[in-house]
């Protein structure tokens, strides 16, 4: 089974502020002493909604663009 | 926060240089003086080249990778204002202001790796090579011209063209080392995250694209296409 992607957090760059922690609509993160940590991945949407919370730049959700096989 | 270590450092070879434009249209003898400065930076990826507010002690050539910019805008958030990628310099700018700080952060999105040019040399070169300063000239100049171009983008384009044009641009172009977040999206065609995120869910309603967890599949081209060639605001 292939897994799902999951946003990419740069511990470097967190501050621990927990943002997208609370403002993830699918609980999927929690905060740990090193930062957030995806305690639940299966829930999460890939909404990238994390990626705005952020406010040091900490979290990347880069999507990929493709055409569909018939175009 | 981690500034890249430099993973390796090596003296380079003339031939190194061909894939930066800027340097390699220079003459032979500003080449070769150029290549006794430059020092090759291996960087990895998520790591910090440049700092913002630190003060500017080099710039740097991309030889491959990608790398995003970032700011801390006014209230405390870090912005993504470009990518750059195999050929662009790095922190330039702030080594020609009188401040000498560096203007923005640069970071790796993916492994990396460019030829740092120190201040001192930086300065030595201008001081003793006018082709680099002409090279410096063209470059700012073509980088003007590109941002009026983009000015004329915006007043003329609406976001949803802008945003069908860079659709089709990026999933034709099969060469993309990384894949682009929104952020990255609206620093590239002049408009806000919320904005790009918003016109996506419009072209997906439309039935142009879908979307799958972390993919974007453009459905239909020739619609795609019409809004990309749509010109009014
Ligand atoms: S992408 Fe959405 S669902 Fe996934 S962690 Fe971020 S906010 Fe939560
Ligand atoms: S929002 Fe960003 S800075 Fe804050 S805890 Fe999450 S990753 Fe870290």
């Amino acid at each position: 089974m292939t897994q799902k992607a999951l946003p990419i957090i740069n511990f470097d760059r967190c501050d621990r502020c927990g943002a997208c922690v609370t403002g993830c609509p699918e609980q999927a993160l929690t905060m740990t002493k090193a930062g957030p940590v995806f305690i639940q991945p299966v829930n999460c949407t890939y909404c990238t909604a994390c990626e705005g919370f952020c406010p040091t730049g900490a979290i990347r959700a880069p999507i990929k663009v493709r055409w569909a096989l018939e175009n | 926060m981690l500034i890249a270590p430099c993973l390796k450092d090596d003296r380079l070879n003339i031939s190194d240089l061909t894939q930066i434009p800027l340097i390699s249209a220079l003459p032979l003898e500003c080449r070769q003086q150029l290549s006794r400065f430059l020092i090759q930076r291996r960087i990895p990826a998520y790591q910090s080249l440049v700092l913002e507010g630190d003060p500017a002690e080099a710039c740097f050539f991309i030889q491959s990778g990608t790398f995003r910019v970032l700011r801390t805008n006014q209230d405390g958030k870090v912005q993504v204002l470009s990518r750059l990628s195999t050929g662009a310099p790095i922190n330039i700018i702030s080594l020609l202001i009188p401040e000498r700080v560096n203007r923005a952060s640069v970071e790796a999105l993916t492994p990396a790796s460019v030829l740092a040019l120190n201040s001192k040399d930086f300065d030595s070169l201008l001081a003793s090579c006018p082709e680099f300063s002409t090279a410096l000239l063209r470059h700012f100049a073509m980088r003007i011209s590109h941002m009026t171009d983009l000015a004329a983008d915006l007043s003329l384009l609406s976001v949803r063209t802008r945003l069908a044009r860079f659709l089709i641009d990026l999933a034709d172009s099969p060469n993309s080392i990384c894949d682009w977040t929104q952020d990255e999206i609206a620093a590239q065609i002049g408009t806000v995250r919320d904005v790009v995120g918003r016109t996506l869910r419009d072209f997906e309603t439309q039935g142009l694209i879908s979307r799958d967890h972390q993919q974007f599949v453009l459905l239909d081209r020739s619609g795609l296409v019409r809004e990309a060639s749509l010109n009014p605001k």
